[in-house]
């Protein structure tokens, strides 16, 4: 395997790994998959998008102020649809996702229309390749995917495991009732796994348009992320990151010595194959299988 | 000690009554009052709805599909049904839950830091985990050790521990000593009255095993099919031949075996009540 190769795995492992880490954040507190992730970070892209165009000349605070309307996406999307349906049937909020999904696909083409907007052209930011090793070549945004991605799962690593926030939101998704009888609003732990999963996943679909634009289509990078999250297992972040790496790796590898039409497909086959081996997937907690 | 008559509540429940499910009735008018600083017990056999009592007390969620439909629960005067356990335990109505009473995922040291309480200052907080450690020992040496690898002696002390982080000053606790064994019962009895003098604190007791619940309580009250059926002072109520029969199995040969049953027959104890 060529190190041009594996730089292309790293990459679009990295792609993979911070879009899902939001379908972890999401699941494991609330056992809710969020199928409206992609739709989500596709209009995260598009508030830069906005941002850059009311702000062309201040690149730092269209990007700072598309950050914090990602994170602000996820608060509001809990607070007005999700919240109600805390304490029901966990099918009833899967399928709220499915269809605020299918909403957002349809605002965001009559908004945007299908065509393709490029923010890093209204920065007039260029894109060119570097080379980081001889021979190996990625662009300046996937390396900065690539950066954002480690310090995405660093901090969110030592959010939950160190910070009380963090121990409570980890709480709250073993035992909800204990969790409140323990003084955690629950309301207030689930919206902030909502606004960190929209932020990352903004993040992502920022640093997407910034590398290749964003049109319409972007919501099923989402949907490829997916397998990645449940091949590790919904509910581990560390599992997240290795299956990111397993699905990037089997589409780019399918890519190269196969056929490139198969790249939309491989992510479920590899999600196939897991799920028959290990339904929990590789690093989820086996009794955590009640998902839909 | 004594209920006092004139002194005031911290707690004061009116007819409760609790809908399971909208239609299943567990509760059917539930009166009692637990005077601050004592120890009160509410025992009874299974499914007589004491849990259901605590549980309407602490509160509860959305997935418990449960409701207070009747009465009222008041805390230091203020009503409180309804009320989701988060706020009453900023309040500071604390529970120790009977099951999944602590988080198997975490740490005994992550169990303690999980409560979030604005009630303590950071001070207090640290002083309350102090006394956490003082109260019981045994878990000092456990504080890195994921609280599902427990075990039950040692999970029952950690669900105390958790509670008395929170700083409460009405601890509600759910069935001390079930499945228990009698050393660690009659120990983590002791540490309740001794929690009881360090806090200046009230507990409500709800237990099974009457001999235990009597042992540690100043005032109790019998429940049976969601109806407090006598109540009195612990001493008392140790002393009475219909305790002693159901509940503390003194007594044979005699064919009633629930309280109810020997409603019809006068009742003349200062506590008796009848419907």
């Amino acid at each position: 395997m060529s190190p041009q190769l594996i730089a292309n795995i790293v990459v679009l492992a990295a792609i993979y790994a911070l879009v899902s880490a939001g379908y972890v954040l999401v699941y494991r507190v609330s056992h809710v998959l969020n199928l409206a992730h992609g739709e989500l970070m596709m209009i995260g892209a598009y508030i830069l998008v906005a941002t850059a165009g009311l702000f062309s000349g201040n690149p730092i605070l269209a990007l700072l102020l598309a950050a914090v309307s990602g994170l602000v996406m996820g608060l509001v999307v809990y607070a007005v649809l999700m919240r109600w349906l805390t304490g029901e049937a966990v099918l009833a909020a899967v399928l709220v996702t499915i269809a605020l999904g299918i909403l957002l696909r349809g605002l965001s083409i009559l908004i945007w229309t299908t065509q393709q907007f490029y923010p890093a052209a209204i920065f007039g930011w260029r894109n060119p390749p570097v080379h980081i090793l001889p021979g190996v070549q990625i662009s300046v945004a996937s390396l900065a995917i690539v950066a954002l991605t480690i310090i995405v799962y660093a901090a969110l690593f030592l959010f939950l495991q160190f910070t009380a926030w963090g121990v409570r939101m980890r709480a709250a998704g073993q035992n909800p009732l204990l969790a409140e009888q323990r003084g955690i609003r629950l309301h207030a732990v689930y919206a902030l796994a909502w606004g960190l999963s929209t932020f990352t996943a903004s993040l992502a679909g920022m640093l997407l348009s910034l590398d290749s634009g964003v049109e319409s289509t972007m919501a099923t990078i989402g949907l490829k992320a997916f397998p990645a999250a449940l091949v590790g297992g919904l509910d581990s972040l560390f599992g997240a990151l290795v299956g990111a790496l397993i699905v990037a790796a089997a589409e780019i590898a399918a890519i190269q010595f196969v056929n490139p039409l198969l790249s939309d497909v491989v992510p479920f086959l590899v999600l196939l194959l897991v799920l028959a081996v290990r339904p929990w997937g590789l690093f989820g907690s086996r009794e955590q299988l009640d998902r839909v | 000690m004594t209920n006092v008559p004139q002194a005031a509540p911290l707690l004061a429940i009116d007819d409760l009554r609790v809908a399971y499910h909208r239609v299943a009735v567990a509760l059917h008018g539930v009166t009692l009052r637990v005077m601050p600083q004592t120890i009160v017990a509410l025992v009874g056999n299974n499914g007589a709805g004491k849990t259901t009592a605590l549980r309407a007390i602490s509160g509860f969620i959305g997935v418990d599909d449960a409701r207070v439909i009747g009465g009222s629960i008041r805390f230091a005067g203020r009503r409180i049904e309804n009320e989701p356990p988060h706020a009453n335990t900023a309040r500071g109505i604390v529970l120790v839950p009977e099951r999944d009473k602590v988080f198997p995922n975490l740490t005994v040291a992550e169990n303690l830091t999980v409560a979030a309480t604005r009630r303590a200052s950071s001070a207090e907080r640290r002083r309350l985990d102090e006394l956490v450690f003082a109260l019981f020992p045994a878990l000092a040496p456990l504080r890195a050790r994921l609280a599902g690898l427990l075990s039950g002696g040692e999970r029952q002390m950690l669900a105390f521990g958790s509670a008395i982080v929170c700083k409460p000053e009405l601890l509600l606790v759910d069935e001390l000593s079930l499945g228990l064994a009698p050393v660690v019962v009659d120990d983590l009895a002791r540490r309740v009255r001794a929690i009881r003098r360090e806090l200046g604190i009230t507990v409500l007791l709800v237990e099974q095993n009457v001999g235990v619940a009597l042992a540690i309580a100043d005032y109790g009250y019998v429940i049976e099919s969601g109806h407090v059926v006598l109540e009195g002072p612990a001493g008392e109520l140790r002393g009475r031949p219909e305790i002693q029969q159901f509940y503390l199995g003194l007594a044979t040969g005699n064919q009633v075996r629930r309280y109810r049953a020997l409603r019809e027959r006068p009742a003349n104890g200062p506590g008796d009540r009848r419907q």
